[in-house]
């Protein structure tokens, strides 16, 4: 009796894990709770490139490497994707495959869910990457917690600024990467040092 | 006597009614449609905005103002506020989550954050002014809505903000108000604006320009074109080194609304 509950308890544990990497809702997932300086606090909802109405809080329980972009950049964002993945590279090097990679558009006008979804079959990018809408304003609020600044000039181009965001699986602030064509060894090492926490 | 006060009712009424000739929010300027012309700007940017006619708050968001909105909101009072949202400084002239203190009820409110503001905006059925709104209440003088043109009133504005900030700040509305009949938008508080962060500034030096690249994608910063203007110039500085949940001591807001 008692090897077959310890079978169905290893089993149920098993399926617990096998949940998809990307936005799991799956609450039996070891999940830190909002803290205070969480972004994952904001209500707001947002859309994924998959059609799906979605939260920053389904964000929580692995760390999140967060950018903000917007599909027709030609120069900056390419580079900032670019960057991203080298960091997704140096991370599997080391073991470590269980952080999400999310980016959100600033140009809520033209990048719509078809549009995202076109932009992420074109970069093959998998399901550990989660591309977002949301309205102007929710937008706004989010680009002031992370810090990225944005302008729409007058031919609908932005300019912005190029950060990425690596958040706890809290969703707290932990590190950034300023600027385009970073080394990644530090924000490597800040995502591994949160692995080990 | 009697005639006399009747006639300036009616001026002062027929200033608070809108194009459209819907009466205004109480307390609030109609600053008419008019067209900007932007000082700081990129090579992308257009030189000239339209801006729709709104209303705008005559008066800074004052302590017994905020107070009644965190009264209503305890989310926003100082003990309680999210760090993400606030910095440590929130409130900090206040005695507590619920009083003032010292602190009067009748000076703008400072030391609020950007979302903060936002917030009590959003409650009052309002928004923050963009910058260009903000800009174009402010180029008023006390005689005209354009005081470019004005040496005496450019004059004034260069001392008032060459000045130090004052430690305590003036009750609102004690000075004269501008064309429009707004107070305070000089020599008070800084005012949130709700694009302060599209201020983004890179050095002018040659060597900044490849980092102009790595920090701003598209433009290359602004740059400011007509600095003759200091003041309009120190207050695109200043935003630029804001982030949205500082709070400053002598950082406060005002509210528009659309018409």
């Amino acid at each position: 009796m008692k090897s077959i509950v310890i079978l169905l308890s290893v089993l149920l544990q098993a399926a617990a894990f096998a949940a998809p990497a990307c936005c799991s809702t799956n609450s039996s997932l070891p999940a830190s709770a909002p803290t205070d300086k969480s972004i994952y606090q904001v209500e707001t909802t947002w859309t994924s490139d998959l059609n799906k109405p979605f939260k920053l809080a389904q964000l929580t329980g692995k760390p999140q490497i967060v950018a903000m972009f917007f599909a027709s950049c030609k120069y900056a964002c390419p580079i900032i994707v670019h960057d991203i993945r080298r960091i997704e590279a140096g991370l599997k090097e080391a073991g470590i495959t269980n952080v999400g990679f999310v980016l959100v558009t600033i140009d809520v006008e033209r990048d719509t869910v078809q549009r995202l979804h076109a932009y992420r079959e074109q970069r093959g990018l998998d399901d550990n990457w989660l591309l977002l809408r949301g309205t102007s304003e929710d937008t706004l609020e989010l680009g002031a917690l992370l810090g990225v600044k944005y302008k729409k000039d007058a031919r609908g181009q932005f300019a912005h600024s190029n950060v990425i965001t690596v958040l706890n699986a809290a969703g707290e602030i932990v590190h950034q990467q300023v600027g385009l064509n970073v080394e990644p060894a530090e924000t490597i090492a800040a995502v591994k040092s949160l692995a080990k926490k | 006597m009697r005639q006399f006060i009747r006639i300036t009712f009616a001026t002062l009424a027929a200033l608070s009614i809108s194009a459209a000739g819907e009466p205004l929010p109480t307390n609030m300027a109609l600053i008419p449609a008019t067209q900007y012309r932007v000082p700081y700007r990129s090579d992308s940017d257009a030189k000239v905005v339209e801006v729709k006619e709104f209303a705008i708050d005559r008066l800074p968001v004052t302590n017994g103002d905020f107070l009644e909105f965190v009264q209503a909101n305890p989310g926003w009072q100082r003990s309680k506020v999210k760090r993400i949202f606030a910095d440590e400084n929130y409130l900090g002239h206040w005695a507590s989550d619920l009083e003032l203190g010292g602190a009067d009820p009748r000076a703008p409110v400072t030391r609020v954050s950007w979302f903060a503001a936002r917030a009590y905006a959003r409650w009052k059925g309002k928004r923050l002014p963009t910058t260009v709104e903000w800009e174009v209440a402010a180029l008023a003088s006390e005689k005209a809505a354009n005081g470019e043109s004005d040496p005496e009133f450019k004059r004034r504005l260069q001392a008032l903000y060459f000045s130090p900030a004052c430690d305590v700040l003036p009750r609102v509305g004690s000075k004269a108000p501008n064309f429009y009949g707004v107070y305070d938008l000089h020599g008070a508080a800084w005012e949130w604006v709700a694009d302060f962060s599209t201020a983004m500034v890179t050095g002018d030096a040659r060597g900044d320009t490849g980092l102009d690249r790595q920090l701003f994608c598209g433009s290359s910063g602004q740059n400011g074109k007509d600095r003759s203007d200091f003041p309009a110039f120190m207050r695109f500085a200043f935003r630029s080194s804001l982030k949205a949940s500082y709070t400053v001591p002598n950082l406060g807001f005002r509210c528009v609304q659309d018409l």
